[in-house]
């Protein structure tokens, strides 16, 4: 299968532009017509939910302290399942040989499966948040800086999340490797997330939440250039 | 072939020495501090093996990086030694830091960013050595470790940061008379001195640990030529 | 203000230090011994060849 940049030859960015939606576009599409990725990451996602709720009996305030932990812990561990899968189905129908066969740098590779990785993630917890809110009407939830503070958590996540699955794939114990390698390195994520999404939903002065946001930004961007660099390393041959 | 070269023999003397002075200069030169007792002893070792594990840490980030760079294998080794030195005395350090915390703080554990932080390090290596275990081409292994201590060289520091936006009750050793400080504790000239000597002796003893492990990398590399010599 | 005694945790922790340290040490040699010991076996295997 091998992999035809949708743009034009003659402009080196536009070629790695296309190369980038290419990579994207094909897990996308492939996924609408499956839909397995999906479904189990949601079906895993609600699970966690209600497990929350039973194990953690809490009274309305209670509650309100642990909505922001109990989210992001239910992300990671979904989107843990999403990344797996998401590499584990390239190398097994032998995509990940193909698209380096293609002529355009490697990182468009990793930029698009990033891409994809983080739109299912986005995906889930488009689907995930209503249904919480609908179980525990929690307050403050529709605020745009909530909103914010999951993009920009996912983004980190997921940056960090595609590189590794990358190589766990390539290892013998695979799919048991990537939570190990992803959550010590992804501890700054979840703390500035889980600190600022309680920062939103309680309503705090931006000013608090402000540090927050600026760790998840520095993370992000720390970890995105980290990873361009990085994964030719990852997909020598 | 296998016989110490002479150098390191001089080392192995000179580490033990300095050993045994560490543990007079902790027991006996160091006078009693009197808010916490006998317990607070503990913090030199507890500041030496921390620094002997930050420089594992840095070592093994920074080989990863050359190997990366250069492709010789050597510099894997040195990742790989540096990772599992750090490893023994990181736990060492946390340990202490616990049972000194206990009987003063009354917990065994306290979520403050450098415990936490050298918690999760210990994670981090222990995840690297899970990563190499699952990979069986050397150059994989290698190039796979390298980046992993890479990225874990980055997320490390970053994740310190996070978790000191907390408030912390960690201990600002070095006389602060900020709240923060409730567990810290004025040190006398032979306090200082003898954590001063404690850091120097672990850095001289990690030097000599640091070459043996080296030379069982070496052997190993060896016994691996050997077998595939013989199974031709 | 008397001075608490702490000393049994001191010992705790001298100990820990002690057992890790020097079972690491020892992790090693026994490391060494078993490579040398299979060096030594392919040594001969190689030399009969």
């Amino acid at each position: 299968m091998s992999e035809n940049p949708k743009a034009p030859t003659s402009r080196p960015a536009s070629n790695y532009f296309g190369a980038v939606m290419a990579v994207t576009w094909k897990d996308l599409a492939a996924e609408f017509r499956s839909r397995e990725l999906l479904s189990a990451m949601l079906i895993f996602a609600l699970l966690v939910i209600l497990v929350f709720n039973f194990s953690l009996e809490l009274d309305r305030e209670a509650r309100e302290s642990v909505t922001a932990g109990v989210l992001w812990v239910t992300f990671a561990f979904a989107g843990t399942l999403g990344l797996n899968r998401s590499m584990a189905i390239e190398k097994d129908r032998g995509c990940l040989d193909g698209l380096l066969l293609a002529p355009v740098d490697r990182s468009a590779i990793y930029f698009g499966k990033a891409l994809s990785n983080l739109a299912f993630m986005l995906i889930v917890e488009v689907i995930v948040l209503p249904v919480y809110f609908i179980l525990y009407n929690p307050k403050n939830f529709f605020s745009p800086g909530f909103f914010g503070v999951i993009l920009l958590g996912s983004i980190g996540y997921v940056a960090v999340g595609t590189l590794l699955s990358t190589m766990a794939v390539q290892t013998r114990t695979r799919d048991v490797l990537l939570p190990i390698l992803l959550f010590p390195l992804v501890i700054p994520v979840l703390v500035s997330a889980v600190q600022a999404s309680k920062g939103f939903l309680s309503g705090l002065p931006i000013g608090e939440i402000v540090p927050w946001l600026n760790l998840l930004v520095v993370y992000d961007v720390i970890f995105i250039a980290a990873a361009f660099m990085v994964f030719d390393f990852v997909v020598e041959e | 072939m296998s016989t110490q070269p002479r150098a390191l023999v001089a080392l192995n003397v000179v580490s033990l020495l300095l050993l045994a002075a560490s543990y007079y200069a902790s027991l006996v030169y160091a006078p009693l501090e009197a808010v916490m007792g006998a317990v607070q002893r503990v913090f030199y070792f507890h500041v030496a093996t921390a620094w002997v594990g930050m420089i594992g840490f840095v070592l093994a980030a920074v080989a990863g990086i050359l190997y990366l760079w250069k492709k010789d294998l050597k510099w894997d080794e040195i990742s790989v030694a540096a990772v599992e030195i750090s490893l023994v005395f990181f736990f060492i350090a946390i340990v202490l830091g616990s049972i000194w915390a206990r009987p003063i703080w009354g917990t065994w554990w306290t979520w403050e960013p450098r415990l936490t932080t050298a918690a999760i390090l210990e994670m981090v290596y222990l995840a690297y050595l899970l990563l190499r275990q699952g990979v069986e081409d050397p150059e994989k292994r290698a190039r796979f470790g390298a980046v992993y201590t890479l990225l874990g060289g980055i997320s490390v520091p970053v994740t310190f940061v996070s978790i000191r936006i907390f408030r912390t009750i960690h201990p600002v050793v070095i006389g602060s008379g900020s709240a923060e400080a409730q567990g810290g504790f004025n040190m006398a000239p032979a306090m200082l001195q003898t954590m001063f000597f404690a850091i120097f002796a672990f850095s001289i003893i990690f030097v000599t640990i640091f070459w043996h492990r080296m030379r069982l990398s070496a052997l190993a590399n060896r016994v691996e030529q050997l077998k595939l010599k013989v199974m031709e | 203000m008397d001075t608490p005694n702490t000393l049994n945790y001191m010992l705790a922790g001298y100990l820990i230090f002690s057992v890790t340290f020097f079972g690491y040490l020892v992790s090693l040699w026994v490391r060494w011994q078993g490579l040398q010991a299979e060096e030594k076996a392919l040594q001969e295997v190689e030399n009969q060849e």
